[in-house]
């Protein structure tokens, strides 16, 4: 009875003149969105890829200088677009693509696309992603809103009703007939789009890209089905079809438009940002006065004796290293946590304001599954932080490198602090800093920190059917 | 008989339940977003004040010592001498002496000041800084820095007024106006009503005026709060004229909305095939076309690549290097303060440094023109796709209005450009003569005022983004006028 009632309800929709245009539009949107996506993520990856190893062969072919120097003229680690960015861009307009790694300074990643881009970027990126969060929706709605209302406006549903069908099993029949038409007209346009970009030449980076993509679908699907069964839903408790998309239109808008805005800025307000300028005198002027209120200068006379003894000696002459390279690698050591309390407060303003976000997912479901996507296509905040540690990590590498062999080889110059600058390294010098290379944590640990927003679909979803259950429970066979 | 249903119908409207929760979350958006406007541009003065008061913090702390360093020199005899190079703490004449140390180690914060009615359309202003620094670095070091924001927010938006009226807006004047007739003629009271005198088209303008009226009233006293409440500048002409630039754009855009709501009750179909038809002109209207104009512009005119540019500066720079510093020590270059007291190598190194600095700045300035102008384009692409979105005009005209334009941004980035000019060459020369600031040099360091566009320039600007809604307004009114005549008052 279900699968008949689905067939009937399939072939009605699809013979609707509106059903091509609808379809018609939606595909030709996915496919030019999935098109014009992939077009831009190869042309960034083969810059990335490019300029990486350039900037790689720069820091080799930097020329003989003091290697403390060289840590100066330092690195530049450029992000890479993360392996389903052709899908969903995610943050990547938004958050900078180039970060230098210098000696004495830890840097924000710089170079944002949108800055780049003409204020009306700001309406969004048309991207398969987008497209499916915000245009399959109202699909679902366009063409389920009549189910059970329209039904029962034309009188047909007494008459259905009175065929010893049961108000679930049209609810499953009505259910599976409508979700058939959209995974045809979204899935035939996705697997179109896949087939014909893993035919185009090279395919992405491979980061367990299976698992991706199949929890990718797997999320869209679930957020397809709320819609699903909450149009249902509505369909059936709605006095008559216009009440009930005006309905659903209005959540639809709440959910797509207005709620992830909304909770931006309720997520600003409790987790405040500091402006930049505000930021940058604060973490400045805590730099020079010392973490602990003691500048660095100071700090290191002080300390001297101590650091000396860790060698085993009295003066400065004893010093089995250069006392230059020792005293600027302290000065680098006492900004380390200056950095991690001021860059620290805002990656957690950024991930307090996220998790915040994907919370309020409760009233929204479009917003858990935003971060989802993300999430699996590499363009969150999470790859974005593990890239800006990444890039800290290796800086506080190559200072370390250099300076400690600065030390070393310039050991017999303990004649002052300006001795060891009569020393030179080369190229074969630099190379023992490894060229940077980024690897994302795993998928595993990005799930792990997204377990909450499957859990919020899996809860939309069981609340969707629950109430169309109901409504299909208390359903009305003719106007009143 | 027209007024008799003008009032009844905005009687009828105030009765019903829904359209005073309508009203009421149109007012709640109003009050969230002025509320949110709010902060966003408090957060920018207090980073712009921070900054300043940070930089201008670090001159006064030289300046301070070069005083006490006059008084000695007046105390003790001698001659008030330039600072060789940086060194420790402690002796000889204090760093502020040293132009070249001054102007290259501090930056002089410039600042656009939010216009009255910032709040109302944040713009890009949540990414670009609205104060920069100024220093003797090169002009690819203004912009290097953005605004703080989580990515994530940037990439949502703000909600701010203009999100309320471009997006929201829309959707409840179609919710109140979808089924102007079509509820009618469904609940056969159309027959009726036209049974009396009065004709359809009057009926229709009847209707909607009464339901335009009643919403745009609301918008009207909403809109003035929201300006008292978090608008600035209140006591200047400048604000208020912006204000009403303001509320004629949203007359303008929602009357749109209004006429497209006639223009699909005329064709006759049942409530429900307008609202689809509603929902998704709004859909293609505010949400897909300015998206595809945004791809069309990207994709002709795409920016050049950032990572490419650093690259390319970083080239600059080693061949600089290669050039200026021959044998000098790189080191010394990147620490003075190690440089052994009386070094004479040391005014090299600084004199290397800028040196360097200039090369970069020859070697990069024509690929970073080229983010400049590729940004023209786009713009111009976008200046002439607007046409075909209401929701594009009316976010140009928006941030226009609200001094947030990508126009008066490039305005404030050109006087910076130039004052970087101005402010590095007090510097330079001064080093370069080997001249030692002194206090009162420090009161003489050249100034800047913002200058603000003139406002016939920003109207300029607004015409064809203001016209273009008139026009497009124009036609909404005019199809369903001619087509009315052919409406089916009864369902045959």
């Amino acid at each position: 009875m279900i699968a008949s009632i689905a067939r009937k309800e399939f072939s009605e929709i699809v013979r609707d003149g509106r059903f091509k245009w609808t379809a018609g539009i939606m595909a030709l949107l996915l496919l030019t969105a999935l098109a014009a996506g992939y077009q831009k993520y190869s042309a960034y990856m083969d810059i990335q890829r490019m300029s990486q190893d350039q900037t790689n062969a720069q820091w080799l072919n930097q020329g003989d200088k003091n290697p403390h120097a060289g840590a100066h003229y330092g690195n530049y680690a450029f992000k890479p677009a993360g392996p389903l960015a052709f899908f969903d861009n995610g943050i990547n307009n938004y958050a900078g693509t180039a970060l230098f790694m210098e000696a004495h300074k830890q840097n924000f990643a710089i170079g944002r696309p949108a800055t780049d881009q003409s204020s009306i970027g700001r309406f969004g990126d048309l991207s398969g992603a987008m497209i499916l969060q915000l245009l399959m929706p109202l699909l679902i709605i366009f063409l389920g809103f009549t189910a059970f209302s329209g039904e029962r406006e034309s009188g047909t549903l007494r008459q259905v009703l009175s065929m010893g069908v049961s108000n679930r099993q049209l609810l499953w029949g009505k259910a599976l007939g409508i979700g058939g038409v959209v995974l045809l007209i979204v899935g035939l346009c996705v697997v179109a789009g896949g087939l014909a970009l893993s035919l185009t030449g090279p395919s992405t980076e491979s980061e367990s890209l299976g698992a991706r993509v199949t929890l990718m679908a797997l999320s869209y699907v679930l957020y397809g089905g709320i819609f699903l069964f909450l149009t249902l839903a509505v369909s059936a408790w709605a006095r008559n079809a216009r009440t009930a998309l005006m309905v659903l239109i209005g959540f639809w808008a709440f959910a797509g438009f207005l709620a992830p805005k909304a909770a931006v800025e309720i997520s600003k307000a409790i987790h405040p940002t500091p402006a930049f300028g505000k930021w940058m005198a604060d973490m400045r002027s805590h730099q020079m006065r010392g973490f602990d209120g003691v500048p660095p200068f100071v700090r290191f006379e002080q300390e001297s004796r101590e650091i000396f003894a860790e060698y085993g000696a009295e003066s400065i002459a004893e010093l089995p290293v250069y006392v230059g390279a020792l005293r600027l690698q302290k000065f680098e050591e006492y900004d380390f946590p200056v950095f991690e309390q001021h860059y620290g407060q805002l990656r957690d303003s950024y991930t307090n304001q996220r998790r915040l976000q994907d919370r309020i997912g409760i009233v929204a479901p479009t917003l858990p599954l935003r971060s989802l996507s993300m999430a699996l296509a590499g363009t969150d905040l999470i790859r974005h932080v593990n890239f800006a540690d990444a890039a800290e990590a290796y800086r506080r590498d190559m200072v370390l490198k250099v300076n400690n062999y600065l030390g070393e080889a310039a050991a017999s110059l303990n004649t002052g602090y300006g001795g060891g600058n009569v020393l030179i390294a080369d190229e074969a010098i630099f190379a023992m800093v490894p060229p940077f290379r980024f690897d994302s944590r795993g998928l595993q640990a990005t799930l792990a920190e997204h377990a909450g927003n499957f859990i919020a679909l899996m809860l939309w979803l069981a609340a969707a059917l629950g109430l169309a259950l109901w409504s299909v429970q208390r359903l009305k066979v003719e106007e009143d | 008989m027209k007024r008799i249903i003008i009032s009844h119908e905005a009687r009828q409207l105030f009765r019903s339940g829904a359209f005073r929760a309508l009203l009421l979350m149109v007012a709640g958006a109003v009050a969230f977003a002025a509320w949110s406007g709010q902060r966003s541009i408090d957060r920018q003065v207090e980073g712009a004040n921070a900054a300043i008061a940070f930089e201008d913090g670090r001159r006064g702390k030289m300046r301070a010592d070069t005083e006490q360093y006059q008084a000695q020199v007046a105390a003790e005899g001698g001659e008030y001498q330039f600072a060789s190079a940086q060194h420790a703490p402690g002796a000889g004449p204090p760093q502020g002496t040293n132009a070249g140390v001054v102007g290259s180690t501090t930056a002089k914060y410039l600042r656009m000041p939010p216009t009255g009615l910032a709040p109302f359309s944040i713009g890009q202003s949540d990414i670009q800084l609205s104060y920069v620094p100024v220093s003797m670095n090169p002009t690819m070091y203004i912009t290097k820095d953005n605004e703080l924001e989580n990515p994530v927010n940037l990439m949502t938006g703000s909600f701010d007024i203009a999100f309320v009226v471009i997006f929201l807006l829309p959707i409840f004047i179609l919710a109140i106006s979808y089924d102007l007739l079509s509820s009618e003629k469904e609940r056969g009271t159309l027959a009726m009503i036209l049974a009396h005198p009065i004709s359809l088209r009057e009926l229709m303008a009847s209707k909607i005026i009464a339901r335009a009226g009643v919403l745009l009233a609301g918008v009207l006293v909403l809109g003035i709060v929201a300006l008292l409440a978090v608008g600035t500048n209140l006591n200047l002409a400048d604000t208020w004229a912006r204000f009403s630039l303001w509320m004629a754009a949203t007359l303008l855009y929602a009357l749109f909305w209004f006429a497209m709501s006639v223009l699909v009750n005329v064709y006759g179909k049942n409530s429900a095939a307008n609202g689809i038809a509603l929902a998704g002109t709004w859909l293609a209207l505010v949400v897909v076309v300015p998206t595809l104009v945004s791809l069309l512009a990207t994709t002709l005119y795409p920016a050049p690549s950032r990572m490419e540019l650093t690259t390319a500066a970083r080239q600059a720079q080693t061949e600089a290097e290669s050039t200026y510093m021959a044998r000098l020590s790189e080191y010394y270059y990147d620490h003075l303060e190690f440089v052994p007291e009386g070094d004479e190598r040391a005014m090299d190194f600084l004199t290397v440094a800028m040196a360097n600095r200039n090369a970069i700045e020859k070697a990069v300035r024509p690929l970073y023109d080229g983010f400049q102008s590729q940004l023209n384009l786009q713009e111009s692409l976008v200046q002439r796709f607007q046409f075909i979105s209401p929701a594009i005009m009316m976010q140009l005209a928006l941030n226009e209005i609200s001094g947030t334009s990508a126009d008066r941004y490039e305005h404030f980035l050109n006087q910076a450009y130039d004052f970087r000019v101005e402010w590095s060459e007090f510097f330079t020369v001064k080093f370069l003569q080997r001249a030692p600031l002194r206090p009162q040099d420090y009161d003489q360091l050249p100034a800047f005022e913002y200058r603000e566009e003139p406002f016939a320039t920003v109207l300029m600007r607004l015409v064809p983004s203001l016209l273009g809604m008139l026009v497009l307004l124009t036609g909404a009114i005019l199809i369903p006028f001619l087509r009315l005549r052919r409406y089916q008052v009864a369902t045959s």
